[in-house]
C-alpha cells in the first residue's frame, strides 16, 4: 500500500471509530479539469489548497478518492453537491470495497 | 475569443457574436436534455420573479436515464447498491435537475446579453464553472471520450491534426458529414475546455489571495 492509501485507510478507520461509518467517494473522469476538481474540493469541503490538490491527484491517478466521512445523511448531502458540480460521487459504508 | 481575466468584481472574457451564439446553443441543448427549453422561459428580469417557478418536473425517477449523456449529468449514488441509488435518485434528482438548469440559464442569458466583453460577476462564477462542466460532460459523451487518450485525440482533431487519415476519398458523403460533425463538436469541446480553464484558474487565484 502506498502512503496515501495507508493514510486513507487510517482516515476511514478513524471515521468508523467516531461512529461515522459512511464515506463519499469521487471517481475519476477524463473531462473535469484538474483545476476545477481542486476548486470544488477547496470551496465545498473547505479543505486547504494542499489537501484539495492531493485528493484531486489521487482521483486522477488512482481512479477514486475518499473525500469525506461522516453519517449517512451528511454523505448524501456531499454526494448530491458533487453531482451538482458535475463530479461523479458515490456513498458507501466505510471499509467496503 | 479571449479567456477570463479578473477585472474588479468581475471575470471578463471576450467572445464575438458567432462564438457566443454557438456556445449558447450548446448550453440550451444541455438544458433541453435536462427537460427545460430555455427559449420557452421568459427573458429574466432582475427581481424576485423565478423563471423556473412554473416549470413542473416529471415524477421522481428511480432508474438511471437511458441517454448516456443525461446519465452522466445525473449519475447513480452507488455502484453496487441499486436500492440505495434508487432511493437517492427519488429524493434528489428533481433538485439536481433544477439547480443545473438554473446554472445553464444564467450562462445562456449572459452569452446572449450585451455585445462586447462578457462580464461574469464573481458571485456568479461558480455557477458558470459548473454549467460549463455540464455542457462539456454532454459533449464528451457524444464524442465518446472515456479516457485521457480519447480526450487528447479530440483535442488533436479540433486542432486540425487528423492523425494521418486525411486520405478519406471514396467513403461517400455520409461519412464525411459524420466526420465534419465530429470535428465541429471537437472544436466546441476544446473551446469550452479552454474557456472553463481560464475561468477556474482566475477563481483559484482569487481564492488563494
Amino acid at each position: 500500500m502506498s502512503a496515501v492509501e495507508l493514510e486513507q485507510v487510517a482516515e476511514e478507520q478513524a471515521a468508523s471509530a467516531l461512529g461515522a461509518p459512511w464515506v463519499t467517494i469521487v471517481w475519476n473522469d477524463p473531462v473535469n479539469l484538474m483545476s476545477y476538481v481542486t476548486y470544488v474540493f477547496q470551496t465545498y469541503f473547505g479543505y486547504p489548497r494542499e489537501k484539495a490538490e492531493r485528493l484531486m491527484r489521487q482521483v486522477h491517478h488512482e481512479g477514486r478518492s475518499v473525500v469525506s466521512t461522516g453519517p449517512k445523511e451528511k454523505m448524501e448531502t456531499d454526494v448530491q453537491a458533487m453531482h451538482s458540480y458535475g463530479l461523479w460521487a458515490t456513498l458507501q459504508r466505510s471499509g467496503g470495497s | 475569443m479571449r479567456g477570463f481575466v479578473p477585472v474588479g468584481g468581475h471575470y471578463v472574457a471576450t467572445l464575438d457574436r458567432v462564438e457566443r451564439r454557438i456556445l449558447a446553443g450548446a448550453v440550451a441543448d444541455t438544458a433541453e436534455l435536462l427537460g427545460v427549453r430555455l427559449t420557452d422561459l421568459a427573458v429574466p428580469e432582475p427581481g424576485p420573479t423565478d423563471p423556473l417557478g412554473e416549470v413542473t418536473w416529471t415524477a421522481a425517477a428511480s432508474t438511471v436515464p437511458s441517454d448516456p449523456a443525461l446519465a452522466r449529468l445525473l449519475p447513480p449514488a452507488s455502484r453496487d447498491d441499486d436500492e440505495l441509488a434508487a432511493e437517492f435518485r427519488r429524493l434528489t434528482e428533481g433538485d439536481l435537475r433544477q439547480g443545473k438548469v438554473e446554472n445553464l440559464r444564467i450562462v445562456w442569458s449572459g452569452l446572449l446579453g450585451p455585445a462586447g466583453s462578457l462580464l461574469v460577476p464573481r458571485g456568479a462564477a461558480p455557477r458558470w464553472a459548473s454549467a460549463l462542466s455540464d455542457v462539456r460532460l454532454v459533449l464528451a459523451t457524444r464524442l465518446d471520450i472515456e479516457t485521457d487518450e480519447d480526450a487528447e485525440a479530440v483535442h488533436d482533431l479540433a486542432m486540425g491534426d487528423h492523425d494521418g487519415s486525411s486520405g478519406r476519398g471514396g467513403d461517400g458523403a455520409e461519412t464525411s458529414e459524420t466526420e465534419e460533425l465530429r470535428e465541429a463538436l471537437a472544436t466546441l469541446y476544446v473551446a469550452l475546455t479552454w474557456l472553463q480553464e481560464s475561468l477556474v484558474s482566475a477563481m483559484l487565484d482569487a481564492a488563494g489571495q
